[in-house]
């Protein structure tokens, strides 16, 4: 993707942003066509630069960019609407769905479907967090990504059963356990099924899906903790 | 010739200043030695006045020569208002418009959970302090309207919240002498989600 390219009325969303010599930032957006893109807005901390404001996480944007090479110049943005800002405990977990795009998706890889996932997750939130639908959100990005769970049938190819124990063995999918095992790894098998149906109304099934992704990501984002889920732990402290 | 290794250091040293790079180091480095040594002498020894002497008001956390600076002790601020903004810029923005008459917290920063800093790197357990001395009776949230503006007060309302203190967060929508025409939409937008009953 190294040749010189014109993009204009693009929808997006910023991810992150951070000042660029004295007066530019560079911004990490999620689009929907080219995926995750960084963006050079020249001018952007300029006190009556048009972009200043402009440029916030979680609202839909049409961006326009130019250039070639890893970092483009953005050229125009445009407002969108229909997104009431986050606050609250919304803008923690908005900043959560962030930081996972921002360490999971390689640049200038298209994921329309994401895309699709994460602005429906980000116009949920306006209404309060379910958590629900970061699980939801979880294993689309996972799905993805090419790391999909494997939900229909265990490790060796046997139907799921609801009543039996499985330990998840990651790239092999679920392996029956004799008895329940206490890892993070270790599921019921109504979880799978649930999961594999995005049902989250049975608290248990809910509760080992939040501790199964948790494991899956901390895996695949190699082992480092994320930021927004110690500010998180920080926040439940009070 | 090679660069004499003082000046080397020098110039590098001079780059620590933000939108420096190193040809404008350069310029500088060149500049203080070759045509204003004296410039040069006052600068070095502004600096090391400046960073002996200067350090953080120990109630408001803003850049004091003083113990407590001289907002902090004086009589005629109200001290059971507190306010509490971002950096010292922004509070110089709020004692502008003389709509205010009590007292500051300095955050120095704001909570931005992807450049991994959070309330411990903020030392916010300070401010919780500061608003619990017993006088204070309501916390203004003065942040900015940013994403990053507004992870920081919810965070403080929440640790405020059971401290019977009363929390407030500046208020936001269009500006005074605005026009709906010329407003930009995402306030307009905001403004209207925000609109406040008249009927008091």
């Amino acid at each position: 993707m190294n040749l010189r390219h014109k993009v204009d009325g693009q929808p997006a969303f910023v991810l992150h942003a951070y000042p660029y010599s004295e007066t530019s930032l560079i911004v990490e957006a999620f689009s929907r066509d080219f995926g995750r893109v960084a963006l050079l807005a020249r001018g952007a901390r300029r006190p009556r630069s048009a972009l200043r404001g402009l440029l916030l996480a979680f609202q839909p944007l049409e961006l326009g960019w130019a250039g070639k090479g890893e970092v483009q110049t953005l050229m125009k943005a445009e407002w969108q609407g229909g997104q009431p800002l986050l606050g609250g405990k919304a803008l923690f977990c908005g900043y959560y769905l962030n930081e996972l795009l921002m360490h999971l998706l390689p640049r200038e890889d298209a994921h329309e479907r994401l895309f699709a996932t994460y602005a429906e997750t980000l116009r949920r939130f306006a209404d309060g967090v379910r958590e629900s639908d970061l699980r939801r959100f979880e294993r689309a990005l996972l799905q993805e990504l090419g790391y999909g769970l494997t939900l229909e049938h265990d490790a060796e190819g046997a139907p799921l059963d609801a009543a039996t124990h499985y330990a998840y063995e990651i790239e092999r999918g679920p392996v029956r356990l004799q008895r329940s095992g206490n890892s993070a790894l270790s599921v019921s098998g109504k979880t799978l099924i649930d999961l594999a149906r995005d049902d989250f109304s049975d608290p248990r099934s809910l509760a080992e899906a939040k501790q199964l992704m948790r494991a899956l990501i901390t895996h695949y984002t190699g082992g480092k903790g994320l930021e927004t889920r110690k500010i998180f732990m920080e926040l439940q402290e009070l | 010739m090679s660069t004499p290794s003082s000046l080397e250091s020098l110039i590098e040293a001079l780059r620590c200043l933000p939108g420096i790079g190193p040809k404008s180091a350069q310029r500088m480095a060149y500049h203080l030695l070759q045509r204003d040594r004296k410039g040069a002498q006052r600068l070095a020894d502004a600096l090391q006045h400046a960073l002996a002497a200067i350090r953080h008001c120990e109630r408001c956390n803003t850049l004091t020569e003083a113990e407590i600076c001289e907002r902090c002790t004086s009589p005629k601020r109200d001290a059971t208002l507190l306010c509490v903004v971002e950096t010292p810029v922004d509070m110089n923005m709020m004692e502008q418009t003389h709509a205010y008459s009590g007292l500051y917290y300095v955050i120095m920063g704001r909570v931005s959970p992807l450049d991994g800093i959070g309330p411990r790197e903020l030392q916010l357990e300070r401010l919780l302090a500061r608003a619990c001395d017993g006088v204070v009776q309501e916390v203004i949230l003065a942040t900015n309207y940013t994403n990053e503006g507004e992870a920081t007060a919810h965070y403080l309302s929440e640790m405020l919240k059971s401290r019977d203190i009363h929390v407030t967060r500046i208020a936001r929508g269009v500006p005074v002498g605005g026009e709906l025409e010329y407003v930009d939409a995402g306030t307009l937008a905001q403004a209207v989600r925000e609109r406040r009953s008249l009927a008091e």
